[in-house]
């Protein structure tokens, strides 16, 4: 029983928060871009994830080490500080996308210009981590992120052709702007592999002490709550490219986004809409800032832990306020929450290789996972899409630069 | 050797479990006529920053004289100190009475706890 109610919380901490600013710009760009065919680039970021958190979990269970523990014990600090610094760097501008998202959705129910809602919203994620109760906030928000489930109802009710949604889970050539073409796919993987999910993932894991019995548990958590995940995201796709893409309407105001549901649903589904993009990157907001304090405490061996007050833990309560207020000063500059939030998820994309690589090598090591080391599998889909996907990125962030678009 | 090398990076503890810094060196003893041991675990920001890189340590070194704490010494536990070595490496030590948490207090002191509701 005791399981079934981990693999149902798991579940809707999965859907609840797969979507968030960097899922959902880059799933709605796409559609209203290029119609259903970049659906294959949410299917290989949600392959690639799934396998990263499943790895994650059961470093974890076996070994009871954080992944950031396991890989500064592992490699040393000296090599372990790149993956570090590039993590931190990546997951900064990710949790100031997720802040300019909540600020964007505050933006669209008001009319009142998103960079001076940044700071509100930068002071609500700091006093709920403040107040040291975050695991009630992170089930609560997760909870509520099942109203992304409305993707689905909209992407239904538009009548979207499954049978064309099916014929691009293979990727396919560009037929026009092939530059633009790229970018998107690899913006697309990078925000379904974002590292705090998986970095996040064995703290949580460890947290909640888990053992080789929670094994299976794990596996169905990681595949099942990814995958349902990325069904929204790919609802999201499809209802932009019903809504823009098949009409020939180019988005070019934020204002034009909630028509995803709003089309299909009427004034309730704008409302929907709002709600979804607010909760959603509200949530993840939270999650991001107190990785990046889970990451540097794990890897420095600081005390660290969400629940506890933030004069017992200081220097882990300073490295989440210390990223809030940047990453909020970064949003009330004015920069386009959509361009950031497209931009740093091509980045996550880029550096992939970097996170990714020394989680393969200690999922290998013996050491730490005994009998429960990596199938090859695991380590060819998860090397097969970073490299694909740090490739193609290095290729097309230029040209989507050069293009000046 | 072996051990040194498997010790360093480790999370250290203390007697009741408190995290209180990783394994930032390690001190070998050379005996004459016998094999090498571990003398010493080290945990301490400037050892391990020399172990990333050396200029950039010395340049840390250099701006944290106007900063932090007025004492942060690297912290050296000997050998005798070491209960147990397992996930983490266990020593008979209370954190809260070492330099090894001289940021952490200074972090406390000067910064997070003048802030409502720390």
């Amino acid at each position: 029983m005791n399981k079934l109610v981990e693999i149902a919380l798991g579940l809707v901490t999965g859907i609840g928060g797969f979507l968030e600013a960097g899922s959902l710009a880059t799933s709605v760009q796409a559609g209203a871009s290029f119609g259903f065919q970049l659906i294959w680039a949410i299917v290989l970021g949600v392959i690639c994830i799934a396998f990263l958190v499943e790895m994650s979990g059961r470093l974890a269970a076996v070994s009871k080490h954080t992944l950031p523990d396991a890989m500064r014990e592992r490699f040393g600090i000296r090599f372990f500080s790149v993956p570090l610094v590039v993590v931190v760097l990546v997951s900064f501008l990710v949790l100031a996308s997720e802040i300019g998202g909540v600020s964007l959705a505050l933006q669209l129910i008001t009319g009142i210009r998103f960079q001076w809602w940044a700071p509100v919203v930068a002071l609500a994620i700091w006093l709920l981590l403040w107040a040291h109760n975050f695991s009630l906030v992170e089930k609560g928000a997760s909870l509520l992120g099942l109203v992304t489930i409305v993707f689905v109802v909209g992407a239904l009710k538009l009548h979207t052709p499954l049978g064309e949604v099916g014929a691009h889970l293979l990727p396919s050539m560009p037929r026009e702007d092939p530059a633009k073409y790229w970018f998107m796919a690899v913006s697309i993987i990078g925000a379904s592999v974002s590292p705090y999910l998986f970095y996040f993932y064995s703290a949580g894991a460890v947290e909640d002490h888990w053992d080789e019995g929670h094994l299976g548990v794990n596996r169905i958590i990681a595949g099942l709550g990814m995958g349902f995940g990325g069904t929204v995201a790919v609802a999201a796709l499809a209802g932009a490219a019903m809504v823009f893409h098949s009409r020939g309407i180019q988005i070019d105001r934020y204002e034009q986004i909630p028509l995803v549901l709003a089309e299909p649903l009427g004034h309730g589904g704008f409302i929907l809409f709002v709600a979804s993009l607010g909760i959603a990157c509200f949530g993840a907001a939270l999650e991001i800032a107190l990785q990046i304090a889970y990451l540097i405490a794990q890897g420095f061996g600081w005390k660290w832990g969400e629940n506890i007050r933030p004069r017992q833990a200081a220097r882990f309560a300073l490295v989440y306020t210390v990223a809030i207020l940047l990453a909020g000063l970064l949003i009330l500059t004015g920069i386009d929450p959509l361009r950031l939030t497209v931009f740093s998820m091509a980045l996550t994309a880029l550096s992939l290789p970097v996170t990714v690589v020394p989680l393969l090598i200690v999922m290998n090591d013996p050491e730490y996972l005994g009998d429960n080391v990596n199938h090859w599998i695991s380590n060819a889909a998860v090397l097969f899409v970073s490299v694909i996907a740090c490739v193609v990125a290095l290729v097309a962030i230029p040209l989507q630069f050069l293009g000046g678009s | 050797m072996k051990l040194g090398q498997a010790l360093l990076d480790q999370q250290v503890t203390d007697r009741n479990g408190e995290l209180m810094g990783k394994v930032d060196g390690v001190i070998v003893e050379l005996r004459k006529e016998k094999p090498p041991r571990v003398a010493t675990l080290v945990i301490g920001g400037g050892t391990a920053a020399a172990r990333v890189h050396r200029g950039w340590a010395r340049w840390l070194l250099r701006w944290r004289r106007r900063w932090g704490p007025r004492s942060d010494e690297p912290l050296e536990i000997p050998w005798s100190r070491v209960l147990k070595i397992g996930v983490d490496v266990k020593v008979d030590l209370e954190a809260e009475r070492t330099p090894a948490l001289a940021w952490e207090h200074w972090v406390r002191d000067h910064i997070i706890g003048r802030i409502p509701g720390a």
